[in-house]
């Protein structure tokens, strides 16, 4: 148990140890935890995917990951806000990105990890490449609020919906 | 000045490379960038750009020494 808000890396090379950041979660004063883990699926717009590889800015996506996590935290109350993504091979089922949030009641824990999961896929300087069963690759999915806000730095949220 | 892409730039641009031109700011190294590859102008457009691990925008003065690194749109997660 503790408030592991700034002590856990935000980038890991190594696969994610779900249990671990789960028992570092806990808090006597939450009676609400919530995981949420992406995971990677076989399939994307019609492709088979082999397995993604993760890249990351690791200076600007640790500053950006603890802002983001300091920012819910306040904003909601919690007693723990947990984010970890990998960086490296992730093969299929296996976790890319986990979300804990922790605080007294179920609400703020789940708008907060949505909040997190969201500025955390359209922000932080972290990208995938897809590469498919048939020997192909593309990076992808990327962001594309830009189109819409015209400006690379505004995006458009679904925890705001 | 120093240039680091990453991701789908990669795609366009060596990962990391020298610009030897004079730019000041963001838009001008785009127009340099654009110079080496016209077909990045889409991808470019949707970059972000960072210096000393900060982003920054067009009213930042780059000067010569700097290292600027592009950040296309993100897709973690």
């Amino acid at each position: 148990m503790a408030d592991s808000t700034v002590e856990i890396p935000a980038l890991n090379g190594l696969p994610l140890d779900i249990v671990r950041l789960l028992s570092l979660a806990h808090h006597p004063g939450a009676g609400a935890v919530v995981l949420f883990s992406g995971e990677v699926r076989d399939s994307n717009r019609g492709q088979s995917v082999a397995w993604l590889e993760y890249e990351a800015h690791a200076p600007l996506a640790n500053t950006l990951i603890a802002e983001i996590l300091a920012m819910a935290k306040q904003r909601w109350a919690l007693h723990t806000a947990i984010a970890q993504h990998r960086v490296g091979r992730v093969d299929i089922g296996d976790t890319a990105v986990v979300v804990i949030t922790a605080s007294a009641h179920r609400s703020e824990a789940y708008a907060a990890n949505k909040y997190i999961i969201d500025r955390i896929k359209h922000e932080a300087p972290i990208w995938k490449c897809e590469h498919y069963t048939d020997g192909t690759k593309e990076w992808g999915n990327n962001c594309n609020c830009h189109t819409v806000t015209g400006d690379a730095a505004r995006h458009i949220y679904e925890h705001d919906r | 000045m120093k240039i680091h892409v990453y991701a789908a730039l990669k795609d366009y641009f060596q990962p990391e490379f020298e610009v030897s031109q004079l730019v000041t700011n963001t838009d001008e190294l785009k127009a340099v960038l654009l110079t080496l590859n016209d077909k990045a102008g889409d991808i470019l457009s949707s970059c972000r750009f960072a210096v000393e691990e900060g982003f920054i925008d067009n009213a930042f003065k780059l000067n010569q020494y700097d290292t600027v690194v592009i950040i296309p749109p993100a897709s973690g997660g």
